[in-house]
């Protein structure tokens, strides 16, 4: 991704130095002494001359390029803001007041971008067994579904998934790494 | 099993037909093993040094015979091996049979039971005697054995000798499925108890969880994680093949053979995890439990008349028993705030589970014919995952005990855990199959 990037702002540098190239200053009659006054007719001239055939084509996918970089940047807010993940307590699948902003805000999200499909991933702490853990990750990952639902997101744009205690974000054995691995996490899905 | 070995069983029963008489020399006064406890009791035996029985040097196999036959003999935790040298005059045999040995010092020294290994060329004939009195125990002659075949034969004497004391079946036959860790996921293995026949399974990336075996061996089902959903993964001994099966809402969660050919298993069809009956075809047939909250992890007894499974709707994770016939839900833990994991005995009297405990999970014992509840394993770490052998007597679990997760064993009684070889990584949910007639 970083690499499309870069490589399109180097297309736009060349072409802004190469439109640059073909721009001429405007130059105006200066009298000399002694001389009768002539008129000088001033037009408009336009000095740059018509882009060529590559040229256009150079235009057309620059143009092509800059919008499809600007819907790439919706698209990466989008899936940042999409990428927010939501917390859980111990043994619980109940959504806090924080959870619930987070999922309006991905909720809205869903809404700017109909094409927009989400999967949601529920996880869980290792202090618990691994199937009642799968299990948890479930109603986790739905208990998220179900309010974005609720919010107005078509069913069929969602899907869940559990991966129980699998997969720790931390992999330490303490309060703050299990608090952190209790979650769901939230991927864009084409 | 192999042809050769098939071929080596034959010509053990042919060799010993002779002398069998084991079947109506059982007397009412035989050295049994109560494996039911409480009269459970230490049994001490000595292995005596292999001879050569054709007068030729013993033969190049018999160390790695006696190495394999103390490999399986230590895991089982009621028999204690004696030293030779604990016997008053050293080795007090002359042969292999009950006339050239001098029990005497073996009673003296309270050996209960005697080991005698003689190798005629590539033939090894072994025979254990009640030194009280002279019985044999077991007598058994293996043809053409090669060091590749040596393993098996240690597995056989030891499969026969526990079928003698205990009257159970095939212990060192019956394979245990686990979960290893691999790289970047986990797949399915099996394992003989003693840690041979190590074979993975699956290798379908992602993570493979859950295992549990058909109740005829042929067939290992498990839950398989992909990226977007989960899939019930089936895997036929028979072909070696492994198929998937998508279901609806995604979630597929701790299958478990109920009888042959029909699963259960835990499915979101309807907005919550429960516990579904799939057919031969793997089509949702009925719901078998269903609530609110959390249903997972059925197991079944031989007979699939009950299912243990765990339910969250209490508020907190809890076993219950469900009597399939009348559809009877009964909660069969009331202490602790969690437990989960439970397994039920072939014969349906006892579930073992896992307990959260402040020290970690640790593995229970609950009698359902009395309702009384023991703790068989301490620590350290965490216990969890516990499964019932073919024989209701050993139970498999999975422990951090050691740093990471490995595959343990103990029995009904608590005996002390032996860890079970299952080669490099971490291993975990043991499901004990039978050795399945075909393979």
């Amino acid at each position: 991704m970083k690499l499309r990037l870069l490589s399109g702002s180097l297309v736009l540098v060349c072409l802004s130095l190469l439109l640059g190239a073909g721009c001429a200053k405007k130059r105006t009659g200066t009298m000399p002494t002694g001389a009768s006054k002539v008129e000088v007719v001033e037009e408009e001239r336009q000095w740059q001359t018509p882009p060529a055939k590559e040229d256009r084509a150079i235009e057309e996918r620059r143009l092509a390029e800059e919008s499809r970089l600007a819907r790439e940047r919706e698209r990466q807010a989008a899936e940042k803001a999409v990428a927010d993940m939501i917390h859980f307590s111990f043994d619980s699948y109940e959504l806090t007041a924080e959870s619930r902003e987070v999922l309006q805000a991905k909720a809205g999200i869903m809404k700017s971008q109909p094409a927009m499909r989400m999967v949601v991933e529920g996880y869980c702490d290792e202090r618990g067994t691994e199937e009642y853990n799968l299990a948890l990750g479930e109603r986790r990952a739905r208990a998220a579904y179900e309010f974005l639902i609720l919010l107005g997101v078509a069913p069929e744009r969602l899907s869940i998934v559990s991966f129980g205690e699998e997969r720790p974000l931390d992999p330490g054995n303490n309060e703050t790494a299990w608090a952190m691995n209790r979650r769901d996490e939230f991927r864009v899905s084409e | 099993m192999s042809k050769t070995f098939a071929r080596l069983i034959g010509a053990a029963c042919l060799v010993l037909a002779g002398i069998s008489f084991f079947g109506q020399a059982r007397a009412s006064g035989a050295l049994t093993v109560d494996i039911h406890g409480p009269g459970q009791r230490t049994v001490n035996m000595v292995v005596l040094p292999q001879r050569a029985v054709d007068g030729r040097q013993a033969a190049p196999l018999a160390a790695d015979l006696d190495r394999e036959l103390r490999r399986d003999l230590s895991l089982l935790p009621f028999l204690r091996l004696m030293p030779v040298s604990e016997l008053l005059g050293g080795d007090p045999s002359k042969g292999v049979e009950a006339s050239d040995i001098d029990f005497k010092p073996l009673s003296l020294a309270r050996a209960d039971l005697v080991m005698t290994a003689g190798w005629s060329g590539d033939e090894v004939q072994v025979r254990v005697f009640e030194t009280f009195g002279g019985r044999r125990v077991i007598g058994k002659a293996y043809a053409e054995v090669t060091a590749k075949t040596v393993p098996r034969v240690a597995d056989r004497v030891c499969s026969l000798l526990l079928e003698a004391l205990t009257g159970k079946k095939g212990f060192f036959e019956s394979p245990i499925a686990f979960v290893r860790k691999t790289g970047s996921g986990k797949e399915i293995y099996k394992v003989l108890p003693q840690g041979r026949d190590l074979e993975q399974v699956t290798r379908a990336g992602g993570y493979n969880l859950g295992p549990d075996w058909s109740k005829d061996g042929r067939y290992i089902v498990f839950s398989h994680l992909g990226d977007d959903r989960h899939t019930l993964g089936l895997w036929d001994g028979r072909s070696g093949e492994v198929s998937f099966k998508a279901f609806a809402g995604n979630t597929v969660i701790s299958p478990a053979f109920a009888s042959d050919g029909e699963i259960a298993v835990t499915l979101d069809l309807t907005g919550a995890p429960d516990i579904y009956l799939l057919d031969r075809r793997l089509e949702p047939v009925k719901p078998l439990v269903r609530s609110w909250a959390i249903d997972v992890s059925p197991s079944f007894d031989r007979a699939g008349r009950k299912m243990a499974f765990t339910s969250g709707r209490v508020g907190s994770p809890q076993i219950f028993l469900l009597e399939i016939e009348t559809g009877l839900i009964q909660r069969v833990t009331f202490e602790g705030s969690y437990n989960t994991n439970p397994c039920l005995s072939p014969d349906g009297r006892y579930v073992v589970f896992s307990r959260s405990t402040n020290g970690g999970h640790r593995i229970f014992l609950h009698d359902l014919a009395t309702g009384a509840e023991r703790q068989l394993t301490f620590g350290p770490g965490s216990d969890e995952d516990p499964a019932f052998g073919p024989d209701g007597y050993f139970v498999a679990f999975s422990s951090s005990r050691e740093g990471g997760y490995k595959i343990y064993l103990t029995t009904r009684h608590g005996d002390d855990p032996v860890r079970v070889d299952t080669g490099r990584g971490q291993a975990f949910a043991p499901a004990w199959g039978v050795a399945a007639p075909d393979h």
